[in-house]
Order: C-alpha cells, then structure tokens, then sequence
C-alpha cells in the first residue's frame, strides 16, 4: 500500500503543474464547476449524517431516561444523567471483567513486543532475505478469522485442558490476531531508519547488544512501538468471538450479557467503550505527532498502513 | 590510519550484515525459530486441525462426506444467506466508499475536511463489534428514534420485513465499518489520477463522460474490484455484530459457533469443522485475489 500523501490543494494556486486529483484547477472558473460539486457535497453531508446519527442515538439511549415512545418536542430535554453510564460499575461481575480484559492486553501488548520486535530486527539486520517470508506469514490470520481459530482451538482443547483452561490462554491466540498490523507497524518503523548503520556505529563505538538494542534502537523506533502496543490494546479490549466461545468472561461478553439485564446501562457500558477505543486512537495520534515533523509523517504512514490493512471486524 | 581501521569496520560490518559467509547465514535462520515456533504452535495447528476433523470420519478414515455435507439443508441456507448480504455489503461499501473518496479527495475547502474524513476512517473501519450492534440498534431498532423519526416522516420502516438481522439490515449496519475501509483503499488510487490525463482527454475531443470510461475506470478498477473481495472477505467473517442483531444461527459464523457451543464430541461436529475449513477457502481465495488486484492497483499510484 502506497502511503498517501496529504497535499492540501490551494485554490489560489489553480496551477499546479500536476494537480494529485482529478478535478481541474484550470477549470475552476467555469459555471460547470458550481454543479459538478452537487454530488460530492450531497454525499459528504449524507456520510456525515450516517456516520453520525447512530453515535447520537446510542448517546441518547445511554444519557436520556425516556422510552422511545414518550419522546418527542416536550420530551427531548427531560432525564438526562450520567446514571447510565455509571450503572455497570454497581454489578459484581463488572470488575472481574475490566480486570481481566486489562491483564489480557497487558500480557497481549508485552508478549507482542517481547516477540516481534527482536524477530524484526532480527530479519532487517541478519536475514533481509527472509523479509517478504515473515510479512507473508504475519498476514495470514487475515485468512484465518477467528472465528476459525477458535474452532481450531476447540479441536486442541482436550489435548491441552492445563492450558486452555486459564484465562490467560487467550493471550498467544489475541497475539495471532493482531499480528498483521503490529509487525506491519514495527517493519515500518525499521525501514524508516538506517537500522544497520545505527547498529554498526554503536557496535564500533564498543557497545554490546544488548546496550544496542536498548539504548539505540528501541529509542528509534520509539512511535512504532507505540503504535503497535495501541493498536493491540484496542484489539484485545474488544475482541468479543474468541472469548465467547470459549466462555472467557472479559469485558466485550459482559457488555453482550449486561445489557439483557440493565438496557440502559448496558447501553452507557458500551458508549464507554466506544469512547474509550476511539480515545485510544485519538491518543495515539497526538503521541506520534509530537515528534519533528519527518518522524510524524512516518508515524503516520505507519499507523495508515496499519488500519488500512486490518479487516474491520474481530 | 585511523581513519582506514573505522573504514575497515564499517566495511566488514557492511559484508557481514549484506553477504556473511554461507555458515552463518544458515546460522542467522535460526533467530527466526520463536517466533515460527509461535505461528505453528498458536496459528498453524489449530488450522490445520480444523481441516483434519472436517474431513475425518468417527472411525478416524479420511473421507469428504462432511465437507459436502456444508451444502445441504440449513447449512447450505447460512451461506446462502451469507454470501448475499456479504456481497451487498461489499458492493454497497465500493460504491459509497469510492464516491466518499472521490468527496474528499475533490474538496477544496474547508481544508480540514480531508483529513477529518481520513482520521474518522481510520477509527470506524475498525469499530464493528458490539458497540456498532447496539448503536445501530438505538438508531433503526424497532425502539429506535431514526425508526421513530422515518415514522414521523410517514415511512414505516417495520411496514415490510426489515430487520437488522436481515439481508437489508446487516449491510446497513456492516456499511458502517465497509465503507471507511474502502475509503482507505481507494483514496491513493483516486490521488493517483493526474490531471494531465484528464486534460489529454479533452484536448483530444473527449468528454467527461469519456474520460471516465477509457481512462478513470480502468485505472480504478484495480482497486474497486480488490476493494469488493476485501470488503466481501471482512463482511463474510464478521461476528460480534451479527451476533446481537441475528437471534438464530443463520450466517456461517455464527453457524460454526452452534457447532462449538455444544461441548465438543465425535459425530455432528465434524460438520462444524468443515463449515470453518470452508471459512476458511473462501478467505484464502478471497484475499490472494486481493492481493493480485492490489499489485495491480499500486502501478498507477507513483
């Protein structure tokens, strides 16, 4: 995937000798033009509304105590509280899955890193030969979805009952599937710099590997890691088909059962979550932008080329 | 001298890193091992097992018997009833995605609208799961207010058979994240086209209309027609989603999911596995053909 380029296109400089979109600058003047934005401007305004509107209902479902019913004009002001969305912190079986859908992307995060960031270094600096091997690897559970997976996983259960019987079984298995996007993430990130001249240069001036990787080239790669731990945080914190097949109670299975109990505060529950994902990636952004403005762009392309890669849906 | 020693270094460096002697570079496959190891162990194994119990029969013989079986009766319903709604959903989100794309990229001002339309993509072409499933249910549920709202306009929604769990409902509610992703994955191709052809185009006579049909859409039909087989693929194996809108097992993954509910034992299963070793076919040959179509796409986007 090409990372794309933002090129803000200025009306006042109509002519760019290679304007990157496909309307005309040169015919910007032409009375044409005011109707051949017609469609475009219906289609933003339409995205926008679609977009929208669903966010807006599930807020008001979660914040306004009125039936649907009862609403209308005199109605639309009436009930409004943060209840809803404190609701879940009152039943028992709320904490219990925070915290294990907390342990789970703690373990998920480390153990990702832990693995492919030395394997990623590795393949750039020892094997580059074997490079387009591992990234056809990493993106094979894109042709394994989970819901496969965890077939398979049934298949090996009774062989393995010590293991999968733990909780914590699931972190190698939210691993998998989050692989395609965070090594994507890490390769990216050791492709932006010159991995080998870094490592001879701190190897010539009498440092030894393990000060090189630690001291050299982790601190380098510091907005790749970043974006690799986030995205695997946000995979983990909503992973929902492994978990409920396999009867894990983590966060996304209580979310599913609590609003049988509690609609609306089964309903703020998942505003939350909606919110706090959307706060991941939106941290995420500001975290990678700070740096000079070269290394932004790279976080950028990295992080794009990540979530462009990854099918929507776990 | 010093000189010549620090050259002398980073030369040798340079050759042992670029072209190490044969030793060592069969050495060097081995710091590969975890994490193959961890692909068998966590990917590769339960893959395969889920092949090698769809096509063995109790007595533990080789035998196709259950892979056929996927076709028939409900079985061969769910994916019906999968391959229709994945496919509206794929073509629903390459047709929106695309004119989407095409808004945002064509927009001059205001000027942050492009890059609030990328960002916004970015975060809702990975947000299915169960929010969507409950946002959408508080907007065109039955108990919805966009429900409430179409009735207020004059328009029953539920007046025909409209669910969120039916053909028409899930490519609704699955466009949510569909089309921000095929907004991702047309916006470089749309950059890609110049502005020079368009003006070679009119100045050899040509129309818009023209201009579309011999140069836009072939250049763009690599990336449409990737963008439908991944859009197809990410609808097909979806299944937080489904499962709140859709009560019984009537799409594959949830299907293979009844399959599993029950605790594991020799019999009815295996046609369980072989519903997930089809999952799985339908996957690789969706994504491969991505893969040809996005090498293809990448050739204009320079």
């Amino acid at each position: 995937m090409q990372p794309h380029i933002h090129v803000a296109i200025d009306p006042e400089l109509g002519n760019q000798p290679t304007a990157p979109t496909g309307i005309a600058p040169a015919t910007a003047g032409r009375p044409r033009r005011r109707f051949s934005r017609l469609v475009p401007n219906t289609v933003l305004i339409l995205s926008g509304l679609f977009f929208v509107a669903p966010l807006l209902t599930l807020a008001r479902f979660s914040l306004q105590n009125v039936p649907t019913i009862l609403l209308g004009w005199n109605t639309l002001f009436d009930k409004w509280s943060l209840n809803g969305l404190t609701k879940a912190f009152d039943d028992p079986a709320f904490w219990p899955a925070l915290k294990l859908s907390l342990q789970l992307a703690v373990g998920t995060v480390v153990l990702t890193l832990g693995l492919l960031l030395p394997t990623a270094i590795w393949t750039h600096l020892r094997v580059p030969k074997a490079r387009s091997v591992i990234e056809f690897m990493t993106v094979l559970p894109y042709m394994i979805p989970a819901i496969a997976l965890v077939a398979g996983i049934k298949i090996i259960q009774p062989h393995a009952r010590w293991f999968l019987n733990s909780d914590f079984s699931l972190i190698p298995f939210y691993v998998i599937l989050a692989l395609p996007f965070t090594y994507r993430s890490l390769d990216a990130g050791l492709k932006a710099i010159d991995l080998r001249t870094l490592v001879d240069a701190s190897r010539s001036l009498g440092a030894g590997w393990g000060s090189t990787v630690f001291r050299v080239v982790i601190p380098n790669l510091r907005t790749a890691i970043i974006s690799a731990s986030f995205l695997t945080a946000a995979v983990v914190i909503g992973e929902f088909t492994i978990a409920d097949t396999l009867l894990k109670e983590t966060l996304p299975r209580f979310q599913a059962t609590f609003v049988g109990r509690e609609p609306q505060g089964g309903y703020g529950l998942n505003l939350l979550a909606l919110i706090v994902t959307i706060g991941l990636f939106v941290t995420l952004s500001v975290l990678t932008k700070k740096r000079d403005p070269k290394r932004k762009s790279f976080a950028r392309q990295a992080a794009n080329a990540a979530l462009v890669e990854k099918p929507g849906q776990l | 001298m010093t000189d010549l020693v620090i050259n002398d270094v980073v030369a040798d460096g340079g050759r042992t890193a670029g072209a190490p002697p044969k030793a060592r570079r069969d050495l060097a496959w081995l710091g590969l091992l975890p994490f193959l190891a961890f692909l068998v162990l966590f990917l590769f194994i339960p893959a395969i097992s889920v092949f090698r119990n769809a096509t063995n029969t109790e007595a533990g013989s080789f035998s196709f018997s259950a892979m056929r079986e996927a076709f028939t009766g409900q079985n061969l319903e769910a994916f019906k009833f999968s391959v229709k709604f994945s496919a509206g959903a794929a073509a629903v989100g390459v047709l929106f995605g695309t004119l989407l794309a095409y808004a945002a990229a064509t927009a001059t001002r205001p000027r942050w609208l492009r890059n609030l339309v990328t960002a916004f993509c970015g975060v809702a072409a990975n947000m299915g799961g169960l929010p969507l499933a409950f946002a959408f249910l508080s907007l065109l549920g039955r108990q919805g207010v966009g429900t409430k709202v179409l009735n207020w306009a004059g328009f029953d929604l539920y007046g025909g058979d409209f669910d969120l769990g039916n053909v028409t409902g899930l490519i609704v509610v699955y466009s949510y994240f569909n089309i921000p992703l095929m907004l991702l994955i047309t916006l470089p191709a749309i950059d890609g086209l110049k502005q020079s052809w368009r003006e070679a185009c009119s100045n050899l006579g040509g129309t818009s209309w023209t201009y579309w049909r011999r140069v836009g859409l072939p250049v763009l039909a690599p990336s449409l027609l990737g963008g439908f087989l991944l859009l197809f693929a990410n609808s097909f194996a979806a299944y937080a989603t489904a499962r709140i809108l859709t009560d019984n097992s009537k799409i594959v993954p949830l299907r293979i999911a009844f399959f599993l509910g029950g605790d594991v034992s020799i019999g009815e299963d295996a046609v369980g596995f072989s519903l997930a070793a089809w999952m799985i076919i339908i996957m690789v040959v969706c994504m491969s053909l991505y893969w040809v179509a996005r090498k293809r796409a990448e050739r204009w986007q320079s």
